[in-house]
């Protein structure tokens, strides 16, 4: 079991080294080679930031992360949550856009696009997709963008967010064809059930600490996920206490 | 895709020709009157002089456009709508008043050009600061700021120019309206085709990372695209441009925010092909806005061509402005 990336004692502040409004703080974490890592927590509980600090858009305020030396960072893809993309290109045309260095070949392309199950849509402009076929489109870009799965990871932030089920169980399987092929997936989900469906290992983030990782049975069995999100709920019932005399 | 380009390279060629047959000419008694016939050995240098004039103040202006739409991933962005032009000719405006006031020459602060990029570079970075504050994602906020920080500066060179003595007030306004110098020196002509062609072949070789910067911030920088230097590039050259052509010609307004998108709907929005397009498309503007100001007969000579270009560019930008709460459709017209 090779680690692909480690987090050392990391923290992010948004506002420099003062320790108001840490986004992560100390989190050690080891993400292993040829799996699906899923991140859960609940909303603002770092999750985003942790795929950030993963993909090297953002630096650490404090500690590490470290990518395993057989790691090349052109053979890492992020697709962040949200994005708008300034310009009506194909979807075909998107997904070739591949890396700084050079696109993506016409093969790679159309394996990407077939992936994601838009083979057959790959002409459509992108702003006339819908939002689930958007998303589809920005995995099947950081697909092509890397050059084989073997050795390769995508970091997908929340990528089942506008998909309907049956679009949901076809970016499952072509992940699961992604981590068989070698390569290795970290994402991000609120959606524990489905985190359960798709990963092997998780860890589960609370206010930016870690409360548990390790296999996903374990971390996202219930009791586990109590702990992850009873603030949440606690502060749910709280509302609820509060608005209910007044309405 | 080839036949797109001679299409647009055979439009080009045909305005030039069309331009170089309408312009003032001697009439037998010794008067001066507009018309349409083959230039002859006299009219011949200023029909010349007129079209690559037009022609560099279109391409500066087009590829100035198209390099601020990339670094503001803004479809509203263009030298004239962001302020630029205006801040250009305010540097312009100092410069001149500075050599009147003093008694030196132009030339003793930086020439007009110095004062132009000067004034450009001013624009767009108050421009680009309020982007980050909006963090970008406004686009109709900032091209709201742009065209209010234009309308600052075009007023603050208006009153400047009551300082210059009268002889030179009347050139200025002319000038401030945007106008192609009659008899421009060759060497200014040589100068804005090399800046021209350079900033082309820069943004051309660059295509592919322009292409990746349409994508997120952090999609972009995870593709390896460095944000920074990329940035600072577009933003140099887009000063650099609209700077260079408002010295010529004064502020032309709209050229640079139609190029970019006559080349998208007609060409692609793939940079490899979009940047050589929209130099085209710029040249083919500001041709066809000079070939149709030749036309026009007022009484009183001929219009600036920014006259024409903003009677014909405003509502278009009006039009743009319409589209652009519906999120991403701006950039497909």
């Amino acid at each position: 079991m090779e680690p692909l990336m480690t987090f050392r004692g990391v923290s992010m502040s948004f506002f420099g080294h003062s320790m108001r409004g840490m986004a992560l703080e100390s989190v050690d974490a080891v993400f292993v080679q040829g799996r699906t890592t899923a991140i859960v927590g609940a909303n603002a509980s770092g999750k985003s930031t942790m795929l950030r600090l993963a993909a090297g858009v953002i630096r650490p305020t404090e500690g590490a992360v470290v990518w395993s030396r057989a790691q090349r960072a052109t053979s890492r893809a992020f697709v962040p949550q949200r994005s708008a993309l300034a310009a009506d290109f194909t979807a075909r045309e998107t997904v070739s856009l591949g890396t700084a260095a050079k696109e993506a070949p016409a093969a790679r392309v159309d394996a990407a696009l077939e992936a994601v199950g838009l083979l057959s849509r790959g002409h459509v402009r992108y702003h006339s997709m819908s939002g689930g076929e958007q998303q589809r489109v920005r995995v099947a870009r950081a697909l092509a963008q890397v050059e084989h799965a073997d050795g390769s990871a995508l970091l997908l932030d929340e990528p089942f967010s506008s998909l309907d089920p049956a679009e949901v169980a076809r970016l499952v399987e072509a992940l699961r064809a992604f981590t068989g092929a070698g390569g290795s997936v970290i994402l991000s989900l609120h959606d524990a059930g489905l985190a359960r469906e798709v990963a092997q290992a998780a860890i589960a983030l609370r206010q930016g600490r870690v409360l548990a990782s390790g296999g996903a049975d374990e971390v996202l069995a219930p009791a586990s996920l109590r702990a992850v999100y009873a603030h949440e709920m606690l502060e749910a019932t709280e509302r609820a206490r509060w608005l209910r005399p007044r309405l | 895709m080839t036949l797109r380009f001679v299409v647009l390279l055979v439009l080009a060629c045909l305005l030039a020709g069309f331009r170089a047959c309408v312009g003032p000419q001697a009439d037998g008694q010794g008067n001066i009157v507009f018309g349409v016939a083959l230039p002859t050995l006299e009219t011949m240098p200023y029909r010349l002089h007129a079209i690559a004039g037009a022609g560099a103040v279109g391409l500066l202006l087009a590829l100035s456009g198209l390099a601020l739409q990339a670094l503001l991933r803004n479809p509203l962005a263009s030298p004239f709508t962001l302020g630029v032009s205006s801040g250009a000719s305010f540097g312009v405006a100092c410069v001149l008043a500075l050599a009147a006031t003093t008694g030196l020459s132009a030339q003793a602060f930086g020439g007009e050009f110095g004062g132009a990029l000067a004034g450009a570079a001013l624009s767009l970075t108050l421009v680009w600061m309020l982007a980050k504050r909006a963090s970008g994602r406004d686009a109709v906020a900032l091209a709201l700021a742009g065209v209010v920080l234009g309308g600052v500066m075009s007023s603050a060179a208006m009153l400047l120019e009551q300082v210059v003595p009268r002889g030179l007030r009347g050139d200025l306004l002319a000038w401030m309206a945007g106008r192609i110098p009659e008899l421009p020196a060759v060497s200014s002509l040589l100068a804005l085709w090399s800046i021209g062609i350079v900033a082309m072949l820069l943004l051309w070789r660059f295509a592919h990372v322009l292409d990746l910067l349409m994508l997120d911030d952090d999609e972009a920088a995870a593709a390896g695209v460095r944000l920074v230097p990329t940035r600072v590039g577009l933003f140099i050259i887009g000063g650099v441009l609209a700077a260079a052509a408002v010295a010529f010609a004064g502020p032309i307004g709209f050229v640079g925010l139609v190029a970019p998108h006559a080349a998208r709907l007609f060409v692609s929005h793939r940079h490899a092909l979009l940047v050589p397009a929209t130099a085209l498309c710029g040249v083919i503007v500001l041709l066809g806005a000079d070939l149709l100001r030749q036309a026009l007969d007022v009484g009183t000579g001929r219009l600036p061509v920014g006259v024409i270009t903003a009677l014909a560019g405003g509502p278009f930008f009006l039009w743009l402005l319409s589209r652009s709460r519906r999120g991403g459709s701006e950039w497909n017209l």
